[in-house]
């Protein structure tokens, strides 16, 4: 008895063991590293269609995905609300939500890789870094928009440089990256300065008023995720300054970028900035755990500056320091919607996105109010919603602000290796800031860069 | 009469493949076709949609020797393997004898205790030791309160204490699993020879280095193979807990392969797979060596 007992248990975990085998990429991944790729790839694969597929489109229904449920979602939401009341209320946009925007940029490896792009939705929403990468990689994986009816002057220059490949707009742009400098001015005061005497200064004032203001109030002026340094980028486009020059890294003979970086190593042993150790640590501890003083980052961040709620009314927005004084401006992040090659329906998406995303004031007024989605359409940057006051940001009307210095951020070179000199960057800050020698580490990121990019 | 028996023994090997038939295939369908499949892509470079054969062939296995971060997740990794499997082995070991007294009360508590590290997923429980290690978290806040330290430490984030948090994960998650082999190893030696070995006047180490540890060494042999194989193939822990950081200096290597074709490096699936295949070879030489200095027989 008991040894069939015994058969019956062994069995049936057999059985179990198969079943976790078939569907378990997170087991794949890790204990099979001979067949990592190909495993993971195999799985992936398989999932992909029931969370992404394009579900038999009708007639006039469209599909998306996109991953932010307090962003960029209610953008498209309110998109399809304008298009359905004012052109065709027969329209229907399934929005696809994934839980990182990831998610969405590994399906579009996957799909590209096998050349079976039936695993894609109809649009694609992701980070513009990527959108020159995925082009030159998989040319049939996208359809140009550049016959929609849009006026492409009126968005900025900058943002569109990232969807513009030779020539043909591929993408339309859904948020604004602008980057702002949000200080907290009850702080500032505290200190002995305005709003004011931040904007348009240098990194070395700055740096001497950080230093006061954590003597003063324990408070940082600054942070950042060391592990994704973005203070390198952001810092450089205000100088109007690339990591890359003629499509190769251009680092430690690049001036500006040197001296970007002593700065922010300057800053972070100077207890001016904070380098947290990853995403989460740098929105929950830093931002939301109320350690600083001051935020700078593309102006997504700000309903994470809004979740402390006590804070409301204390915090104003201005332009980037810069090296030698004046006001910069630069962009980070942000993303745009892409027509996918598996799109049966192009002209009916290409209609849709011109008419919403193109310029539409009834879709970005909505957009703004359900997901603070800033838009760097600059028409509809000027509708009454983005007039209003803001009562967190002491009742300054900070949207039409973000919008206008989105206008003036330098087009700089961009490559498909953003994301790569991003890490080799952030670590030549860290092993910096503890204490090696900067240009060493600079060279190492350059050849390091180098060696990636197969030069 | 000869005739019938070689048809029985035909039988009977037709029988013994079909049994074999589906396991057979479905090994060959799920695991070498891909095998062959990732050697052939090792050989490839370019865009994941269009690749082509290396220039030359060798291309992606010669590159790997000059790629600075590839041979720091190989010293990381080894770091990890030369620290960690010794003292998890040894912990376990002696876990193992003190569970196996027989005068022990509540014997199956502890021993599930120790065991059920195993029972949590890989990547909660680096989660949790990630909360726990964080700068404002457990641990910081306990050595504060007792006055051991006077300011938060960055755990995470320096080099040195990085490495050390994977090792403490990694000896809590893994010292029961392999202390239930060397139990079970245990329970397999005679209570006579402990009593032979006290009447001739052996101690409690004595006997312990002199009888338990040879007549265990079969599952010691099969645990460090386990342990080596898990260490060289170790990611969760990488990527969940230190995100390989702080500056790539916790990376291991399945994290630096996976980084390669999906995370921020751009997806080089040919690299990759020949990263793969270098693993692969360092696991079964490791495990060779293991092997043959486990396997001293008198004959």
């Amino acid at each position: 008895m008991k040894r069939k007992i015994l058969a019956a248990l062994l069995a049936s975990t057999m059985v179990v063991s198969l079943v976790g085998c078939g569907s378990g990429s997170e087991e794949a991944a890790s204990t099979a590293a001979t067949e990592d790729t190909a495993a993971a790839e195999d799985t992936a694969e398989e999932e992909a269609p029931a969370e992404m597929s394009a579900a038999a489109a009708g007639e006039n229904k469209l599909t998306v995905a996109a991953w932010d449920a307090n962003f960029n979602i209610p953008a498209l939401e309110a998109a399809a609300e304008d298009y359905k009341a004012n052109v065709d209320d027969t329209f229907e946009l399934e929005i696809i939500e994934q839980s990182q925007s990831s998610d969405i940029e590994d399906a579009i490896t996957l799909a590209g890789s096998s050349g079976d792009y039936s695993t894609l939705p109809d649009i694609v929403l992701f980070q513009d870094h990527w959108i020159q990468k995925y082009v030159s990689d998989y040319p049939d994986a996208w359809q140009d928009v550049d016959d929609a009816d849009v006026d492409w002057d009126d968005f900025g220059a900058e943002k569109l440089s990232y969807s513009t490949i030779n020539g043909k707009h591929y993408g339309f742009p859904v948020d604004n990256g602008t980057v702002v400098f949000a200080y907290r001015i009850d702080v500032l005061e505290e200190c002995g300065y305005t709003i004011e005497d931040m904007t348009g200064i240098t990194w070395d004032e700055f740096i001497a008023i950080g230093e006061e203001v954590y003597a003063k109030t324990g408070k940082y002026l600054l942070s950042m995720d060391g592990d994704g340094n973005d203070l390198i980028y952001m810092m450089l486009q205000a100088e109007g300054g690339s990591q890359f020059k003629d499509g190769q890294p251009y680092i430690t003979e690049n001036e500006d970028l040197v001296q970007v970086c002593e700065k922010i190593v300057e800053m972070v042993q100077k207890n001016v900035c904070y380098l947290a150790n990853d995403w989460s640590d740098y929105t929950d501890q830093t931002i939301i755990g109320d350690m600083v003083a001051g935020v700078m980052n593309g102006n997504w961040i700000i309903p994470t500056i809004e979740q402390v709620s006590e804070n409301s009314g204390k915090w104003e927005i201005t332009s980037m320091p810069t090296l030698d004084g004046g006001e910069g401006y630069a962009s980070n992040g942000g993303s745009s919607l892409y027509v996918t090659a598996n799109c049966q329906n192009p002209d009916l998406a290409k209609k849709f996105l011109a008419y919403t995303f193109g310029g539409s004031t009834v879709t970005y007024d909505g957009a703004l109010r359900d997901g603070g989605v800033i838009t760097c359409c600059i028409s509809a940057g000027q509708s009454d919603v983005y007039n209003e006051g803001v009562a967190y940001f002491n009742d300054t009307p900070i949207y039409a602000e973000i919008v206008e210095m989105g206008a003036n951020v330098p087009v700089i070179e961009q490559n498909d290796f953003h994301y790569t000199a991003r890490t080799y960057m952030a670590a030549a800050i860290i092993n910096a800031v503890q204490g090696a020698d900067l240009a060493t580490e600079l060279q190492a990121a350059e050849d390091n860069l180098n060696f990636a990019m197969g030069n | 009469m000869k005739n019938k028996k070689s048809t029985v023994l035909a039988k009977q090997h037709r029988a013994g493949w079909i049994y074999l038939a589906p396991a057979t295939l479905l090994i060959a369908v799920m695991s070498f076709y891909p095998m062959i499949q990732a050697f052939i892509m090792s050989l490839k470079t370019g865009s994941s949609a269009n690749m082509q054969w290396a220039e030359p062939v060798t291309y992606n296995y010669t590159r790997m020797f000059q790629d600075k971060l590839f041979i720091r997740s190989v010293g990381n990794t080894f770091l990890y393997l030369i620290i960690q499997v010794p003292i998890m082995l040894v912990l376990a070991m002696l876990l193992a004898q003190l569970l196996n007294n027989k005068d022990l009360k509540f014997k199956g508590l502890f021993r599930t205790c120790i065991f059920l590290p195993c029972a949590t997923s890989l990547v909660s429980y680096s989660l949790i030791f990630k909360s726990m290690f964080a700068t404002n978290g457990l641990v910081n806040s306990v050595l504060l309160n007792l006055g051991l330290i006077e300011n938060n430490i960055n755990f995470i984030g320096t080099t040195s204490t990085a490495r050390m948090v994977i090792i403490i994960a990694l000896i809590w998650r893994w010292t029961g699993y392999n202390m239930v082999f060397y139990l079970a190893g245990l329970q397999g030696i005679e209570y006579s020879v402990y009593e032979a070995a006290k009447i001739d006047g052996a101690n409690g180490w004595q006997t312990f280095w002199r009888i338990t540890v040879p007549l265990l060494k079969p599952t010691i042999v099969m645990t460090a193979i386990m342990s080596i194989n898990g260490t060289l193939q170790l990611f969760d822990e990488s990527v969940n807990l230190t995100s390989g950081g702080p500056a790539n200096s916790t990376i291991t290597m399945s994290h630096y392969i996976y980084q390669n074709s999906f995370g921020d490096f751009v997806a080089n699936f040919g690299y990759a797979s020949a990263l793969s295949f270098v693993v692969f070879i360092m696991v079964a030489v490791l495990s060779a060596i293991n092997l043959k200095v486990g396997d001293k027989r008198d004959d």
